[in-house]
């Protein structure tokens, strides 16, 4: 149980850090004239971990829960973003707006695509869902009113509190979402049509409905991420609004947090977040941190297919023998 | 007429390319079930080899392709023997991830060790051409179309006409069966993607007298061998060919209409996807899966 005991230490931390952020910020500490706990560039952190847990979380909800691994979430992250932009920097409206807009477009757009490419299963919706992300991304560096290649600027907003509590606020949001599909019947058909979609159709799940309303939920909760991190980062483009990499990156999470469950990819976004920009961090350079991503990538794949969650709840117990055993289920 | 007629030849060459990358991805995928993320890196690899050799040695690039087909083989056995095989039965997500996963570290090995520099691969003949009238055909690219349908030739050769390809084939059918009859998995599960992965190595080989390369050069005809699968079916040699042909021919075709550009090569690609999963999902000439 000692895993259990350290998952609280760090849940405790974490909370620790959520109420004690306000006197880390520089003018705060200095109101209240005390030393400052931690610098702005943890608080970007804190604010990018944040950010990956609504995205982890939101692919939980289509990927882990309804079974249908999407290569392409990061498209709705980079609609929320230009919509963001578009409403903020050619409208002049205000950036409230744009976190009821952005979720709307990006729905909508899951709607649009979603009918057809669910129709897809495994390998061939994963395929046809990276080609949206791909096509989405492009597309929009096309378009000269969105600054095309060059990218899109937005007023900057000087408030690392502001975007902390915001980002928190939307990851508190996708995990509560989660929680809630879980206990309703909605989820039951979920994860009906995961495990034998079929047989869920025959107990009169309207598989089609279920899975697209899945797939405009999660699209809406990533959209809202996206607006929040133009606004936040002041500048969009192809690169950091339709990163490829952005999107392994939440599957990824998801998978070594657990998919399918609550807490699963809020652990997974936790960790393998901070374990990245240790890496970065290291002053090698992204080559070495990309390597090491790799390398973790088919460890977990490997070794802990049912992600670190599994050792919650008394189910399994780290262990070498646990190791053993997942690799021998799935070796050839 | 003789600019839309040059414009289907160019199509046809550069879908012979496309032949090239997708042979050994289809051929993966099939049999083994794994739609193989690294595919693109492995291609780049072949191009290092290929330019290495020609800038130190100065062998032609086009003499180079068996060596990059036979240092593929070797890293392709490794990795699937050594790694991919410890999550052949787990579900394809994970496959997916893995592959991913190899990418990264591939394409990162080469951003270390031959920077992220444009490198190109120019022989004496790389400016020419046949020219027939007004049409002109590049030497290179004809090259390359020819080798790629070689390429096809031997894939469909070793399949059907030798003990190791019966087994590769029987394998894609039926794991189970297989081993029943004496089918050693293991390595036939390293025999399929080496053999995936040297075929990856020779269009690298190709793709290098045309284009320069970077590590990255390779993302994109991970997705384009995609398509050409998809376009052409699955599981038949001569589904790729056509696929690969198909698909130059749209590329080509697509960019030169009007309000459109090469800016849109990846967006043509997707909606060759989205339109043939939804109208035709078996492809050209695939076969009922």
């Amino acid at each position: 149980m000692s895993v259990r005991r350290a998952a609280f230490a760090v849940v405790g931390l974490a909370l620790a850090f959520v109420v004690l952020a306000p006197l880390t910020s520089t003018e705060a500490a200095q109101q209240a004239g005390l030393p400052l706990l931690t610098d702005k560039l943890w608080f970007r952190i804190a604010t990018t971990v944040a950010m990956f847990v609504v995205m982890a979380s939101a692919w939980n909800i289509i990927g882990g829960l309804t079974g249908y691994a999407s290569f392409g979430n990061v498209a709705f992250f980079g609609l929320g973003a230009y919509t963001a932009g578009a409403v903020v920097s050619n409208l002049k409206w205000p950036f409230a707006l744009s976190l009821v807009l952005a979720p709307v477009v990006a729905a909508a757009f899951a709607l649009i695509v979603g009918i057809p490419l669910l129709r897809l299963r495994g390998h061939y919706f994963a395929v046809a869902t990276l080609g949206v992300g791909v096509a989405v991304g492009e597309v929009v560096n096309n378009i000269e009113p969105l600054g095309a290649a060059t990218g899109l600027f937005l007023p900057i907003v000087r408030s690392d509190l502001f975007f902390f509590y915001l980002m928190l606020g939307a990851a508190l949001l996708a995990v509560l979402t989660t929680w809630v599909i879980l206990r309703t019947r909605f989820g039951y058909g979920l994860l009906a049509i995961r495990e034998n979609e079929e047989a869920a159709a025959v107990i009169g799940v309207n598989t089609t409905f279920y899975k697209v309303a899945a797939f405009c939920i999660a699209a809406a909760l990533t959209g809202i991420a996206g607006a929040i991190f133009a606004q936040w980062n002041s500048f969009i483009n192809q690169d950091n609004a339709f990163a490829i990499s952005d999107n392994v990156q939440m599957i990824l999470m998801a998978v070594i947090g657990g998919t399918g469950t609550v807490l699963g990819p809020v652990a997974g976004a936790i960790s393998l977040e901070l374990i990245i920009q240790t890496l970065a961090g290291g002053g090698s350079g992204s080559v070495f941190s990309q390597i090491g991503l790799g390398v973790l990538l088919a460890v977990c794949v490997i070794f802990i297919p049912r992600g670190v969650i599994d050792f919650f709840g008394g189910r399994s117990r780290l262990s070498l023998r646990y190791f053993r055993q997942t690799l021998r289920e799935t070796s050839a | 007429m003789s600019q839309f007629t040059q414009q289907v030849i160019l199509g046809l060459l550069l879908g012979g390319v496309y032949v090239a990358v997708a042979l050994g991805f289809s051929l993966v995928w099939g049999i083994l079930n794994i739609v193989n993320l690294a595919h693109g890196a492995l291609v780049i690899v072949g191009s290092y080899i290929t330019w290495v050799l020609f800038t130190r040695l100065h062998i032609d690039p086009f003499l180079s392709l068996p060596l990059d087909a036979l240092a593929l083989f070797v890293i392709g056995y490794a990795l699937q023997r050594g790694v991919i095989n410890r999550v052949i039965r787990a579900p394809l997500l994970f496959t997916f991830l893995l592959t991913f996963g190899i990418n990264l570290v591939i394409v990162s090995l080469l951003l270390l060790i031959f920077t992220g520099d444009f490198r190109s691969v120019t022989p004496a003949y790389s400016g020419s051409g046949l020219h027939l009238g007004d049409i002109v055909i590049p030497y290179i690219r004809l090259g390359g179309l020819v080798a790629a349908l070689v390429l096809a030739g031997i894939l469909w050769a070793v399949l059907n006409r030798t003990r190791s390809g019966a087994a590769i084939l029987a394998v894609g059918a039926d794991r189970d069966a297989a081993q029943l009859v004496g089918v050693d998995l293991r390595h036939m599960y390293a025999l399929t993607f080496a053999i995936g992965a040297a075929f990856a190595g020779v269009a690298g080989g190709i793709i290098s007298t045309f284009q320069s390369i970077t590590p990255t050069a390779g993302d994109p005809y991970t997705l384009q061998a995609f398509v050409v699968v998809i376009l052409g079916g699955l599981g038949r040699v001569s589904a790729t060919v056509a696929g690969g042909l198909a698909f130059g021919l749209i590329e080509v075709l697509g960019q030169s209409a009007p309000g459109l550009g090469s800016s849109y090569a990846n967006a043509i690609a997707f909606v060759v996807l989205v339109v043939v999963l939804v109208v035709r999902p078996r492809g050209l000439l695939g076969r009922l899966a």
